[in-house]
């Protein structure tokens, strides 16, 4: 296939990577067979690249419980390698555990959990280092504060409550912690079929999103050589070999500029003249068959599309942590900081020295390439100085001053993917975002009551419900009916049946194809609250193995600082094969 | 807890083994149908009576025959025709650098066998081609974790065909998982029921393709110049020696003559990986989203043995590279769908069209890509690919006007010795 994201193997692969002899992956000019290392990570350094790679290995992760999804999850993080990880668990494994762990063996059973679990998981990847840790999170929190702070990342697995409230909270209020922030936290829920995780963090910012915009052209406001280089060529004067090989960058300069100077200065604006616009490129065509010619009709919406600081980025510039900056902040807030000064003067974010490629001779593609090259390391060194200037101003010490001009070329190629994410606490939903879901993603929103139901359950219990119990059922039924009328929820009638009062054939054929209607929002939680019921301590392998995909995923995401990680919480149903985001 | 194996236990199975499982095997859910036998019934069905086929030991067949030896599947079979590959360690976690080389078939079934007690998974090293009708007709579902659309094409096919409608088990639900890098889809097959493989063939991805010309005269992205190196340069220096992409003294030969090229015309970026990747056509994978997709399989193939739960009607894509997106929806037949649709598709193309012309056609248009055709109309041969002598002697057509060789609104027959299918093609002129 050939995706976007197959696509940036090119990149990924541009700077591919040797280690020095202590592990640490840096980029080379590779032109020789890579070691066992490289080969072994391909697949995945094609995705994330030196860089991502090197971030895993710095990754130390916690993982509580050695249920049968902790070691699915684990097992997604040890192959590619994460730097350390830990399995926190006091329990013994039980045959239960035994029956549904594939980190677990028969001759497991009456063993530490935690242990049996990191033996069959270490034997994945022998560069991960790897801990079993027997205490209880209870003793650790009380013993050693600093203890988690560790981490890059805590995972917590059908936590009970009355651990998973001081954790979070801990992890919480204690992040900004001068020098060693708490970590974010994942918490994941599951009973058979269902399942749901959130992400606990305050604050996550992304350089390479791996964005599928591409960067602007400029061929609506052309640099000084590109423009000369358009207007210079002499379309009527070309053999029909030269003609049908100019780039559509050209073609649609040379065609804007001759059509803002029949139209007062401006684009074509109007459909009409958009279509006018199109004909005009036509009609510069001398044979019917010039492709690039077609390439620059199909390409010329980017002639009237105005190049601009993308609103997204513009938005960031008003956050807090970019206007105020300080010696205290992050390598990206700088860079960032830097970027709003740089495109207050430009209007324009830096160019982008990526040309794609485009009907064209080699001469005259290298000859365009080269031109956005030039001008690119110009407008990347002018923006340097802009970060230079910013670095003086806040007084940045030299470490922080080499960590932040050594991003520089890394924040420009992806200046137009930047992003900022703002995350929130884990715990109890607020009443108008519950609300707001419900009438947008009421099954979702369903079977993430049904596990809040389960867990308020285990709560006020100090037990999980007994498998197939009518009362517990009903007091989970209970916690929710309470839990929506607080929240103002007002219940919607049963719809009336559709044939109601009138004799139907019972052959009626149409019955069969007549869509079934959709449940209303208290079927849908009966719905959800019967799964819970009938399984509600089943960790399903299936299920705890989607789950091991979905949070290994998301722990990557998070760690590597590329792709776009979950933001609310995110609700898996396999009864439906559906998973679903809502912000609750 | 009795940690003691129950005296009246299946070999290999233990008191509590099946715990987690059970609760959704003991009792129906609000959405589980009347044909649900809860309890001892559908688990002997599971446990004794089912039987499943796993194809492909790689990155998704791995996870898959784990998944299922824990849900309680122990009659597992598995066919691989790789052997396994230093680059599958990042992923296919039965394997271990020791075995390096071995056939992941073997491995992975040996590995299964040994972590969960009580399973037999069977494993054949060779190509699902290599299989009869009678070896299909022996299980009740297959699972396919598969990185080739050609092996997919053809298990699809072959499962459309068997469907006799005077034997109801000859109906094998074919469940289908793919991944790359953070994507993925997984799929609910019911042969010559709902939508089958062919039928959503214009969902995959055009292949890149580079002209010839632009790899011959014009070269600008180290891509063209690194095709250059194999399609034509390796076969002008080698003749007929056969360029071995899981060879690195072969990559390193076209390494060398792309980089040299790239010199010549001042283009940038021809790494060795790059030349691996694009020979290779490597697609990105990770342990997650395989692990995502053969979950999802696994859990359908669950539904489906056990009726515990409605299985997914038929199609689940996820994507995660932004956020968690995923998509649930049912994917419709395509009447004209060559396997198991069986229409007649009607084409119209221009006069001045010659059978080449056409063949080129073929191989292009999103929902056929047939690679190397073999045409006939009216039960004559108008291009054979083989055998030699019918190839000679049919290949003077192939630059006659199709016109002169089938009359309007005349029909051609397609077919491909690596698809087990017919097309018809009706041709009107314009
Ligand atoms: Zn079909």
């Amino acid at each position: 296939m050939n995706s976007p994201e197959a696509r940036t193997l090119e990149s990924a692969t541009a700077a591919f990577v040797s280690f020095t002899p202590q592990g640490t992956m840096t980029p080379v000019n590779a032109g020789s067979v890579p070691d066992n290392k490289t080969r072994r990570y391909d697949r995945q350094l094609r995705l994330w690249a030196a860089s991502g790679q090197n971030a895993l290995e710095s990754a130390r992760v916690l993982v509580i419980s050695g249920s049968a999804t902790s070691t699915s999850i684990l097992k997604n993080l040890v192959l590619p390698g994460i730097g350390h990880f830990t399995i926190l668990d006091a329990e013994k494994v039980t045959p239960e555990d035994a029956g549904n762990n594939f980190f677990l063996h028969q001759s497991s059973i009456g063993k530490s959990r935690a242990e049996e679990a990191v033996k069959y998981l270490a034997e994945l990847n022998d560069s991960v280092e790897s801990v079993a840790d027997t205490s209880t999170l209870a003793n650790i929190i009380l013993k050693d504060p600093t203890y988690l702070a560790s981490f890059t990342l805590v995972i917590a697995h059908n936590m009970s409550t009355l651990d998973l409230v001081p954790l979070s909270t801990l992890l919480w209020e204690n992040a900004h912690n001068k020098p060693n922030p708490s970590p974010p936290l994942i918490v994941i829920r599951s009973a058979g079929f269902l399942a749901e995780f959130a992400v606990q963090f305050h604050e996550h910012t992304i350089i390479d999103s791996h964005t599928e915009a591409l960067p602007s052209l400029r061929i609506d406001k052309p640099f000084p050589d590109l423009e000369t280089h358009a207007l210079a060529l002499e379309f009527e004067n070309m053999d029909l070999t030269d003609h049908g090989h100019v780039p559509y960058v050209v073609i649609l300069v040379r065609a804007l500029h001759e059509w803002k100077q029949k139209h007062d200065g401006s684009p074509p604006k109007t459909y009409a003249e958009k279509k006018e616009f199109k004909s005009q490129l036509t009609n510069m065509k001398k044979k019917i068959d010039e492709e690039n010619f077609d390439e620059a009709v199909a390409q010329a919406y980017r002639a009237w599309t105005a190049t601009s600081v993308p609103r997204e980025i513009e938005a960031l510039f008003s956050d807090p942590a970019c206007t105020n900056v300080t010696s205290e902040s992050t390598p990206f807030f700088l860079l960032l900081h830097a970027l709003s000064h740089y495109t207050r003067r430009t209007g324009l974010l830096p160019l982008s020295s990526t040309l794609p490629d485009m009907k064209s001779d080699t001469t005259s593609y290298i000859h365009l390439q080269n031109l956005y090259k030039t001008r690119a390391r110009e407008e990347l060194e002018d923006f340097a100085k802009v970060v230079s200037g910013v670095l003086d101003e806040v007084n940045a010490p030299q470490e922080l001053r080499t960590t932040v001009e050594g991003l520089i070329d890394e924040f420009v190629r992806n200046a137009h993917g930047l992003k900022v994410m703002r995350g929130r606490r884990w715990g109890d939903d607020d009443d108008g975002a519950l609300l707001a879901a419900i009438a947008s993603y009421p099954a979702h929103v369903a079977t993430h009551l049904a596990l809040s139901a389960l867990y308020s359950f285990e709560k006020s219990q100090g037990r999980y419900p007994t498998i197939g119990s009518a009362d517990d059922l009903g007091a989970m039924t209970a916690w929710v009916r309470e839990r929506l009328g607080k929240a103002g929820w007002v219940e919607e009638p049963d719809p009336e049946p559709q044939n109601a009062g009138i004799e139907v054939d019972a052959e009626d054929e149409e019955d069969e194809d007549a869509p079934e209607p959709e449940p209303t929002f208290w079927k849908r939680v009966q719905n959800a609250l019967g799964e819970v019921a009938r399984a509600p301590t089943s960790d399903l392998p299936t299920t705890a193995a989607f789950l091991g995909g979905l949070v290994a995923q998301e722990a990557i995401k998070l760690v590597t600082k590329q792709y776009v990680p979950l933001e609310g919480v995110c609700v898996v149903d396999l009864v439906a094969s559906t998973t679903g985001v809502i912000t609750v | 807890m009795a940690e003691v194996v129950a005296p009246n236990q299946p070999s290999g199975d233990w008191q509590g083994k099946y715990y987690h499982v059970d609760q959704v095997l003991e009792t129906p859910g609000p959405r589980t149908s009347d044909a649900f036998a809860a309890g001892d019934q559908v688990k002997g069905f599971l446990r004794n009576q089912s039987k499943i086929l796993v194809i492909g030991a790689g990155g998704l067949g791995c996870e898959i025959l784990a998944n299922l030896a824990l849900m309680g599947f122990k009659d597992i079979h598995v066919i691989d025709m790789d052997t396994i590959d230093i680059s599958n360690l990042n992923r296919q976690f039965l394997f271990r650098p020791k075995d390096v080389g071995k056939p992941k078939a073997t491995v992975a079934a040996e590995f299964v066998m040994q972590r969960v007690p009580g399973v037999t998974v069977t494993p054949y090293y060779g190509k699902i081609q290599d299989k009869d009708d009678d070896y299909y007709m022996q299980f009740n579902i297959v699972v396919c974790g598969l990185d080739s659309v050609e092996a997919r094409r053809w298990i699809n096919a072959t499962l459309v065909n068997l469907v006799d409608e005077s034997n109801p088990d000859s109906l094998k639900p074919l469940i289908d998982g793919g991944t790359e890098g953070f994507k993925g889809q997984a799929r609910v097959i019911f042969p010559g029921v709902t939508s089958c493989y062919e039928c959503s063939l214009d969902m995959l991805n055009k292949p890149v393709a580079f002209p010839i010309c632009t790899i011959a005269n014009t070269p600008r992205l180290p891509e063209h110049c690194i095709e250059w190196a194999s399609v034509l340069e390796w076969p002008r220096v080698h003749g007929s020696k056969k360029l071995d992409t899981d060879d690195p003294e072969h990559i390193t030969w076209l390494y060398n003559i792309a980089s040299t090229r790239a010199q010549e015309f001042k283009i940038e970026g021809v790494t060795w990986a790059l030349t691996q990747g694009v020979v290779k056509n490597i697609i990105p994978a990770i342990a997650s989203t395989n692990a995502i997709i053969a979950a999802s399989c696994c859990n359908e193939a669950f539904k489906l043995a056990t009726q515990c739960a409605p299985y997914l009607n038929n199609y689940f894509m996820f994507i995660g590279t932004e956020g968690i997106y995923s998509y649930t929806f049912e994917h419709q037949r395509r009447p004209e769908c060559p396997v198991c649709g069986g229409e007649t598709i009607d084409v119209q193309i221009g006069k001045e069209w010659t059978l080449e012309k056409l063949m080129e056609w073929l191989l292009e248009k999103q929902d056929i890509q047939i690679k190397k055709p073999s045409l006939s109309t009216d039960g004559k041969p108008l291009y054979y690919q083989g055998p030699p002598q019918l190839e000679e002697a049919t290949r003077p057509n192939l630059e006659k006007l199709l016109s002169d060789l089938v009359p309007n609104e005349g029909e051609i027959s397609v077919t491909s010795t690596s698809l087990p299918f017919t097309l018809t093609l009706r041709v009107t002129y314009t």
